[in-house]
């Protein structure tokens, strides 16, 4: 094993493996800071406002939700429109063995993973199989019939009602610290999920994102073998998705499919996505924090018309920012050091 | 000098339309061979079918001693078959260097190299395709021969034994065919490639192959010098008109 600094990157050789981290602070600078406050916030209104906690549990959960949202929309070069069905593989397979096993959230996670894994894999090979418009209604149509499922096997989904009785996430006595370790759970999940596909677009993976992106036939004659990248692209963010759906099961102890699986949810986080910055992933974050944030204002401003002003605002939103909220950010301080990724379908 | 690529009695059809019909072909290591025809003819399905975009109805297909009839495209990649395309197809949101470091990157397993290194090889092959002032232009704002060099840069990273040249002249004013033309020979020179140029103006093809193979309606009818095809008879009607093979 050899370690050393080369054009200002720390360089680690262990055998034929070879690993490299940019240690110029211009790199990592801004990451930096923004984390900082990601991780200072929750803090800050644990002490003056904690009533404020739940929106910050729920504004990280929306950013987790669309981070791996943006790798497989990028990895497949196909807009997937039903992310939500992963969720509630993750939150019913957890929900149940919680309930009829007695299983707290260790076990229950690894449930999750599996629900999440064995569905992403079952799923992604729609992403070679169907493509452009027939691919996005396959997608959309999967949480709905998941829907109708648990409405025609009540007996084991409990329908409408939903699934009650999940152990809880944590338990510490203290509602209010509570809900702080709970939001900081959910921060280090998102963080967590930003840092995996943040390093993941500035690996060797991400060319060949981008090219599929493109033009898979043409990819495919450079020697990027497609379907594998699909298949990994398409399983992993569902993997994520679904351990999402483990979060809500526990967090609120109870999970229903009519929360999660309908439009209204799934709409909720394609908005994060565009609003946010077009799957630019540090844009979700702005976008998930925006959302959750928006729809509280207007809830307290407006009562019972905000679920009419709330789209109207998000589509003048949508229409008037092209590149998003993060566009606004990248506009002003333009580096390319990395190459980055646009989706266009 | 080794043959480098076999196709043996190949055929393929689209629905009723027999595309290409029990053509046999043989390209020894180091040559350039011409492939014309009229439109129609066959010519791209030919090359689709031995890079591994289309599956070969009847026939089997050998490069370097391996059967590659069944093979997946990008593996046919690695072992050493590239190509650039008639239209060209270029990566119209990745960058110049992007699109040819995906290429050095992907086209061949080379242990270690990371995306740095893919984007240093890039460089090299932008350089020679007189590219290198672009390397940060998108695909989708580079002229017609800018693409057409683009192409030749990101066929030539994936390291290739064997290149498909499809009518690089098509679209191009005389003083750019020229360029594209010794940038080709160049090329073969230089990376010591085989080239198989699908071309319609045989002046090219006069010029730059050893041997020509002429195509009609899917079957091969000619194959020889090109200072014998360009005197065939048969191929002449078959260009101007009233012949049916």
């Amino acid at each position: 094993m050899e370690l050393e600094v080369k054009r200002e990157k720390l360089l680690l050789r262990a055998g034929t493996q070879k690993f490299e981290w940019h240690i110029e602070p211009r790199y990592w600078r801004m990451p930096a800071i923004w984390i900082g406050l990601l991780i200072v916030l929750p803090i800050f209104i644990y002490i003056v406002y904690p009533q404020l906690l739940p929106t910050i549990i729920d504004a990280n959960l929306l950013a987790a939700i669309a981070i791996p949202l943006g790798w497989m929309t990028i990895g497949t070069g196909r807009m997937n429109f039903g992310p939500q069905f992963y969720i509630g593989a993750g939150g019913y397979a957890a929900a149940l063995a919680s309930i009829h096993l007695g299983w707290g959230p260790a076990p229950t996670l690894l449930v999750a993973l599996v629900a999440g894994l064995f569905f992403g894999l079952l799923m992604s090979p729609l992403s070679i199989i169907a493509g452009g418009l027939y691919y996005t209604l396959l997608t959309l149509l999967f949480p709905l019939v998941f829907l109708e499922v648990t409405f025609i096997y009540t007996d084991i989904f409990k329908g409408d009602v939903g699934l009650f009785g999940v152990l809880p996430l944590i338990s510490v006595g203290n509602f209010t610290l509570n809900q702080f370790l709970i939001c900081m759970l959910a921060l280090f999940i998102m963080l967590i999920y930003l840092l995996i596909v943040d390093k993941l677009l500035r690996s060797k993976f991400a060319p060949q994102m981008s090219a599929i992106n493109d033009d898979e036939e043409v990819a495919e004659a450079m020697g990027v073998n497609v379907k594998k990248v699909k298949i990994i692209s398409f399983t992993i963010p569902a993997v994520m998705m679904a351990v999402l759906g483990w979060f809500y099961a526990h967090y609120y102890g109870t999970f229903a499919g009519i929360t999660y699986l309908p439009l209204a949810f799934m709409l909720k986080i394609l908005m994060v996505s565009m609003i946010g910055g077009r799957v630019q992933i540090y844009g979700n974050v702005i976008g998930g924090y925006f959302i959750a944030f928006l729809e509280l204002v207007l809830i307290m401003l407006l009562g019972d018309y905000s679920p009419v002003v709330f789209p109207i605002i998000l589509l003048i939103l949508l229409l008037t920012l092209p590149e998003g909220l993060f566009g606004l950010y990248r506009k002003r301080r333009y580096r390319e050091y990395l190459p980055t990724l646009h989706v266009r379908r | 000098m080794s043959e480098i690529l076999r196709v043996n009695n190949v055929s393929k059809h689209f629905g009723g339309l027999m595309a290409v019909s029990d053509v046999s072909l043989s390209i020894n290591a180091g040559e350039t061979v011409g492939l014309m025809g009229p439109n129609g003819a066959g010519k791209t399905t030919l090359v689709n079918m031995i890079t591994g975009k289309y599956d070969v109805d009847a026939g089997d297909v050998q490069f370097m001693g391996h059967d590659i009839t069944k093979m997946p495209t990008y593996q046919r990649c690695h072992l050493g078959i590239s190509r650039t395309y008639q239209i060209p197809r270029p990566f119209p949101e990745l960058t110049a260097i992007g699109s040819v470091a995906v290429s050095a990157l992907h086209g061949k397993k080379r242990q270690n190299q990371s995306f740095e290194d893919a984007l240093t090889d890039a460089t090299h092959y932008l350089e020679f395709c007189g590219l290198f002032s672009k390397r940060n232009v998108l695909g989708k704002d580079l002229t017609l021969y800018e693409l057409r060099s683009l192409e030749l840069a990101r066929a030539l990273a994936t390291t290739p034994k064997l290149l498909f040249v499809d009518e690089v002249m098509a679209g191009l004013n005389p003083g750019e065919a020229m360029k594209a033309v010794r940038l080709i020979e160049r090329a073969k020179e230089e990376f010591g490639v085989t080239i198989l140029w699908i071309e319609h103006v045989m002046a090219v093809l006069m010029k730059a192959a050893q041997r020509v193979v002429v195509l009609h309606y899917g079957k091969k009818i000619a194959e020889g010098l090109p200072q014998d095809i360009a005197n065939d008879p048969f191929v002449i009607e078959c260009y101007l008109g009233s012949c049916h093979a």
